[in-house]
C-alpha cells in the first residue's frame, strides 16, 4: 500500500493537542458548600447507574485518536493494487488547437480539458505517472512521466491554446511511443473537444487509448480570410477582402468592420446577416495612405453582433492585414544579373533596382541600417546570408551559404517541381530544357525542382529570411520564354514584399512563438496586441518569444536595433466550427463510442474529512474541558 | 443581638401557642403540663388498695360501701416540662442565606420563648462534634432574654459528630422531656443511631431539619469545584442536567428516608427552608399542639 497524498499524514500531529487535552485538568471554580455529602453520594450514583464510566474518558481518548489516525489516513489517500495497475502509466494528450479557446457555458474548453488532467493525475494508482503532451501542429512533451500532482499541475497551468490545427495522431504515435514497455494498464487518454475535420486512428499497437470529449456545441462566427490588395488604378487605395462564416442554429446578423491599427476610426464597415454554415465574402475600397514616414499602414477588421453579443471563440473574430503599401521593393542585383532576370525584375512598377556588387557592400558602415529587400546574387555570394530575402543564380564557387554545388552535369530533365509551394504558384517545368546543371547539395536545402542530374532549385529558410538558390544559369536554357519564368520571379518579388509588409519576423500560427531575428545574446521585447510587455534574450540569432493566443499586431524592439512586427490572425474555417466532428476509427473501422464525453471527478470527500477532522477537534476541546458529571 | 431573633409580631403570635408533648413526663416542679405521676390535681386517674401510712383524705369511701375494701382515690399530678434545644452548630451550618444556624437559632428562640411562657423549663445545648457546655435548664419568662443571649452567641464551627453530642448530652442524665433537635442531619456518621438513643432514654424528640435553598434546589450550569466547610474535601462537578438530577434523586431519598423515620417512630418533623418558611413552619408545629 502507498499514500497517494502522503503529506496529510501530518493531520497524525492533532494527536499530540489530543493528549494535552486530556491531561490538563481543567480549571474550575471553587464554591464552599456547607456538606458534599448529597453530591458524593450523587457522583456516587451516577457511576453507579453506569459501571463503564470509569472507563470513559479512556474509551473517548482512544475513538478520538483512531478518528484522527483514520481520518488522517484517509486524507493521505492510501492506495492499493486496484483497477489500475501498480505502477501504470498514462500519458494524457491535451488538444490545443484554436478552437480549444471556446467558452461553452462560460467555461474555456482547454481550462476543462485541463481540469480533466488533473482529475486523472490525482488519481494516478500507486507507481503511477502521468506524461502531458501537447498536440497542436507538432506534438509537444509538455511534461515528461512525473507522479508529483503539484508539478504536474503547474505544467498544465501553462498549457496554451495554440492557433494551429491539432495533429492528435502525431501526438497519439509520439504517447504510444513513450509507453513502449510501459507496465500493462498503461493508457493513453486524448482530450479533445473533437472539432476538427478528419479521423482519428486509435490503432497505437497494445496501448490503450481513450478519447475524451470536452465541451459541446457553440454557435460561432468568424473571419475565416482576409487579404489587401492595392488597386491598379491608385496606389494610395486598396481593396480589402474578408470572408466571414457562421455555424449556429439561426442567421447570424453581423457588422464587419476595417480599420487601421493604431487608430479608433473605421475606415469601412457592412452589416451582413449570414445564413447557418455559410461563407460571406466582403470587399471594401479604402484609402491607406503610408504614415508620415513613409510606413505602411495595418488594417484590423473586427467581426461583432449586431445584438452585442459575444460568440464562443473571439480569437477568431479579429484578423490583422497588412496593406500593400506605396513602397517600392527594393531590388539589389549584386553581380551581372541575367538580362532576362533583370527585364523581369523592372518590369514590376513596385520595384526600385539598384546594381551593386559585393565589393561595394562590403564597404558600408558596419553599423549603418541593414538594407531590407531582395538580394540577387549572380556568380559570387557573401560568405554569409544577408538580412532577408535573396536570391542565388548560377553560384560560382562549391557553397552557397549552408549548401553545397555539385560538379556540372550536362542536360539534366527535369523530374517534379514543388507546386505547393508559393514561389512555384501558377508555374510548369514540364517543358524546361537546361543545358548544364551544377546541383545543390545540403541537409539545410529543401528541393523546389528536381532534375535528373540533382536538385536545380533549392531554399534555405531562415528566421529573418529566406534564399532561394538556382544551380543553373536561366540563360543556358529555355526557361526564360516560358511564362513560368515571368511567374517564378514574380512570385520572388511578391514573397519579399509580402514579409517585408509583415513585419520581417517569419510568420505564425496564432500563439506560436515570435522567432524575433536578433544579435546574440539581445534582448527582445515583444508588445502584445493587450499592452502585455513579454521578453527574451537571442540564442543563436534568434529570440523565443512565446506569445499569448490573441490576434493582432505584434511589436518586437530589439535591444539596441530596429523595431520589428508580426502580424498574428487564426483564419482557419476548420478551427472556427467548433461543432465536434472528429470520426474515431479503430483497425479501419469506425469506432462507435470510442468518443466519449470527458467527466472530471472533482473529489470533495478530502474536504469533508478535513471538515470532520476540525469538527473533532472542536469536540475534543470541548468535551475533555468539561468534566464529566459522573 | 437577641432583638434579631425574635420581633415583637412574631412574640405576638407565639403568646397563643404552647408547646407540644405527646408523651407525659416527671417534671421537677408543679407546672401546667401532666406528669407521669400521681399528684394533686382535679383530674381523676386510678384507685389503689390502701396501706398503712396513706393519706386517709383520699380513701375512696363511695367505694369501700360497694366494696367494703379500702381504696385510694389517685390524681393526675401536673408538673413542668423540661424542653432541651439541641442546635447543630457545625460549619455546615453556616451556609445557606440566611444561614442554617441563624435559622435554627430564630427557630430555638421561638420555641424558648413559648416554653418560658408556658412555665416550661428550657436548656440550650449547642453541639457540632461534641456538646457544648450548654445552658442549664432554666424557668420563667423573664428569663428568656439570658436564653436569647445564649443562643445569640453560637457560632457555626467545626465538624459535625451528633451520635458523639447525643451521647455527651445524655451522660449529664437529663430529665426526660422534649428533645428539640435543630439540625442539617448532614452527618457523615449518621443520624438515626443519635435519635434512637434519645428515644431510648424515655425523652421525645422533634426533629426540625434545617436546610438551606441552594441545598433543597441546586443552580444548574457551571463548572465547580465544591469544598466541604467542615471536612475540606473537594468534590468537582459538572453542573449538567445529569448531575443535577442524580443530587436531587440523592436529596428526594435522603428527605424520604429522615421523614419515614420520624413518622414510623412517632417523632415530630418538620423541614424548615430559609427565614421565610421558618415561621410557618413553627407555626404549624406550635399550632398541632
Amino acid at each position: 500500500m502507498t499514500f497517494l497524498a502522503p503529506w496529510n499524514l501530518a493531520w497524525l500531529g492533532l494527536l499530540v493537542p489530543l493528549g494535552i487535552l486530556y491531561v490538563l485538568k481543567r480549571r474550575r471554580q471553587e464554591r464552599p458548600v456547607g456538606s458534599t455529602l448529597l453530591w458524593e453520594q450523587a457522583l456516587r450514583d451516577l457511576r453507579a447507574e453506569r459501571p463503564w464510566k470509569r472507563l470513559t474518558p479512556q474509551v473517548s481518548l482512544l475513538l478520538q485518536a483512531l478518528v484522527i489516525v483514520a481520518g488522517s489516513l484517509a486524507l493521505a489517500r492510501p492506495a492499493g493494487v486496484g483497477r489500475a495497475p501498480r505502477g501504470a502509466r498514462t500519458v494524457v494528450v491535451l488538444d490545443v488547437s484554436a478552437s480549444m479557446g471556446a467558452r461553452v457555458d462560460g467555461e474555456r474548453r482547454l481550462d476543462r480539458a485541463t481540469a480533466v488532467a488533473r482529475s486523472i493525475a490525482d488519481a494516478l494508482p500507486p507507481g503511477g505517472e502521468l506524461m502531458i503532451v501537447e498536440a497542436s501542429a507538432d506534438p509537444v512533451v509538455r511534461s515528461p512521466f512525473e507522479r508529483d500532482a503539484t508539478a504536474l499541475g503547474r505544467t498544465l497551468d501553462a498549457v496554451q491554446v495554440r492557433g494551429a490545427r491539432a495533429d492528435l495522431e502525431s501526438a497519439v504515435a509520439l504517447a504510444a511511443d513513450r509507453l513502449q514497455g510501459a507496465p500493462a494498464g498503461s493508457r493513453v487518454v486524448v482530450l479533445t473537444d473533437a472539432a476538427l475535420d478528419g479521423t482519428l486512428a486509435l490503432d497505437a499497437g497494445a496501448v490503450s487509448v481513450e478519447v475524451q470529449r470536452v465541451g459541446g456545441e457553440a454557435a460561432n462566427s468568424a473571419i475565416v480570410d482576409a487579404d489587401a490588395r492595392a488597386r491598379t488604378d491608385d496606389p494610395d487605395r486598396a481593396d480589402l477582402f474578408a470572408r466571414i462564416t457562421h455555424h449556429g442554429p439561426s442567421t447570424a446578423d453581423l457588422y464587419v468592420t476595417a480599420h487601421l491599427v493604431g487608430q479608433e476610426a473605421a475606415i469601412a464597415s457592412r452589416r451582413v446577416r449570414i445564413a447557418p454554415d455559410t461563407v460571406e465574402s466582403v470587399l471594401f475600397t479604402v484609402d491607406l495612405p503610408p504614415d508620415a514616414a513613409g510606413r505602411s499602414p495595418v488594417v484590423e477588421l473586427s467581426l461583432a453582433a449586431a445584438d452585442g453579443s459575444t460568440d464562443a471563440l473571439p480569437e477568431d473574430d479579429r484578423a490583422v492585414v497588412p496593406s500593400p503599401g506605396r513602397g517600392k521593393l527594393p531590388v539589389f542585383l549584386v553581380g551581372t544579373a541575367p538580362a532576362a532576370v533583370e527585364r523581369v525584375v523592372r518590369a514590376d512598377a513596385r520595384v526600385e533596382v539598384f546594381r551593386t556588387s559585393l565589393a561595394r557592400l562590403a564597404e558600408r558602415d558596419p553599423d549603418a541600417p541593414p538594407l531590407e529587400g531582395l538580394f540577387v546574387y549572380t556568380g559570387d555570394v557573401p560568405a554569409e546570408a544577408p538580412a532577408g530575402d535573396s536570391v542565388v543564380i548560377a553560384p560560382a564557387g562549391d557553397r552557397v551559404f549552408e549548401l553545397e554545388v555539385g560538379e556540372e552535369t550536362a542536360a539534366p530533365q527535369v523530374l517534379t517541381w514543388d507546386e505547393a509551394d508559393p514561389r512555384l504558384r501558377f508555374t510548369s517545368f514540364r517543358d524546361v530544357h537546361l543545358a548544364t546543371l551544377r546541383p545543390l547539395v545540403g541537409p539545410a536545402a529543401r528541393a523546389l525542382v528536381t532534375t535528373s542530374g540533382g536538385s536545380a532549385i533549392a531554399t534555405i529558410a531562415r528566421s529573418d529570411g529566406e534564399t532561394t538558390v538556382l544551380g543553373f544559369d536561366p540563360t543556358r536554357s529555355d526557361w526564360p520564354r516560358q511564362p513560368s519564368f515571368v511567374v517564378f520571379f514574380r512570385n520572388l518579388l511578391e514573397r519579399a514584399r509580402e514579409r517585408r509588409a509583415a513585419g520581417g519576423v517569419p510568420p505564425g500560427t496564432l500563439g506560436e512563438p515570435l522567432r524575433v531575428p536578433a544579435p546574440e545574446g539581445a534582448t527582445v521585447a515583444v508588445e502584445t496586441p493587450g499592452g502585455e510587455t513579454l521578453s527574451a534574450v537571442s540564442r543563436g540569432g534568434l529570440a523565443v518569444v512565446p506569445i499569448p493566443a490573441e490576434p493582432g499586431v505584434f511589436r518586437a524592439r530589439v535591444e539596441g536595433g530596429a523595431e520589428r512586427f508580426a502580424l498574428r490572425s487564426l483564419l482557419d474555417a476548420e478551427e472556427s466550427d467548433l461543432r465536434p466532428r472528429l470520426e474515431v476509427t479503430r483497425g479501419g473501422e469506425r469506432a462507435t463510442g470510442a468518443l466519449v464525453e470527458a467527466e472530471e471527478h472533482a473529489e470533495s470527500w478530502p474536504w469533508v474529512a478535513g471538515l470532520l477532522l476540525v469538527l473533532l477537534l472542536a469536540e475534543v476541546a470541548w468535551a475533555s474541558r468539561r468534566e464529566a458529571a459522573a | 443581638m437577641s432583638g434579631s431573633l425574635l420581633d415583637p409580631d412574631f412574640i405576638a403570635r407565639l403568646e397563643r401557642l404552647r408547646l407540644l408533648a405527646r408523651r407525659r413526663f416527671a417534671g421537677t416542679a408543679g407546672g401546667a403540663r401532666r406528669s407521669t405521676r400521681r399528684g394533686a390535681s382535679v383530674e381523676f386517674a386510678d384507685h389503689r388498695a390502701y396501706a398503712p401510712g396513706d393519706d386517709i383524705r383520699r380513701i375512696d369511701w363511695n367505694a369501700y360501701a360497694r366494696l367494703e375494701e379500702l381504696v385510694l382515690r389517685l390524681y393526675v399530678a401536673e408538673e413542668d416540662l423540661t424542653v432541651h434545644l439541641l442546635v447543630d452548630r457545625s460549619a455546615s451550618m453556616g451556609f445557606g442565606e440566611p444561614s442554617k444556624l441563624e435559622v435554627a437559632k430564630r427557630l430555638a428562640a421561638a420555641l424558648s420563648y413559648v416554653s418560658l411562657a408556658g412555665s416550661e423549663r428550657v436548656a440550650v445545648v449547642p453541639f457540632g462534634d461534641r456538646a457544648d457546655r450548654p445552658l442549664p435548664p432554666t424557668r420563667g419568662k423573664r428569663r428568656v432574654g439570658h436564653v436569647l443571649r445564649f443562643l445569640d452567641g453560637i457560632q457555626a464551627t467545626g465538624e459535625t459528630d451528633l451520635a458523639q453530642a447525643v451521647d455527651q448530652f445524655l451522660a449529664r442524665r437529663p430529665r426526660p422531656g422534649l428533645v428539640v433537635l435543630l439540625a442539617d442531619l448532614l452527618d457523615p456518621g449518621g443520624w438515626t443511631r443519635p435519635l434512637d438513643r434519645l428515644l431510648a432514654e424515655k425523652h421525645e424528640p422533634v426533629l426540625f431539619h434545617v436546610l438551606a435553598a441552594e441545598e433543597l434546589d441546586p443552580p444548574s450550569g457551571g463548572d465547580f469545584a465544591f469544598v466541604d466547610s467542615e471536612r475540606g474535601t473537594r468534590v468537582e462537578v459538572s453542573l449538567d442536567a445529569r448531575a443535577r438530577r442524580a443530587y436531587l434523586a440523592r436529596l428526594g431519598s435522603f428527605l424520604e428516608e429522615v421523614e419515614g423515620y420520624a413518622r414510623k417512630r412517632g417523632i415530630s418533623y418538620v423541614r424548615v427552608s430559609g427565614d421565610d418558611a421558618l415561621e410557618q413552619a413553627l407555626m404549624s408545629y406550635l399550632r398541632a399542639g
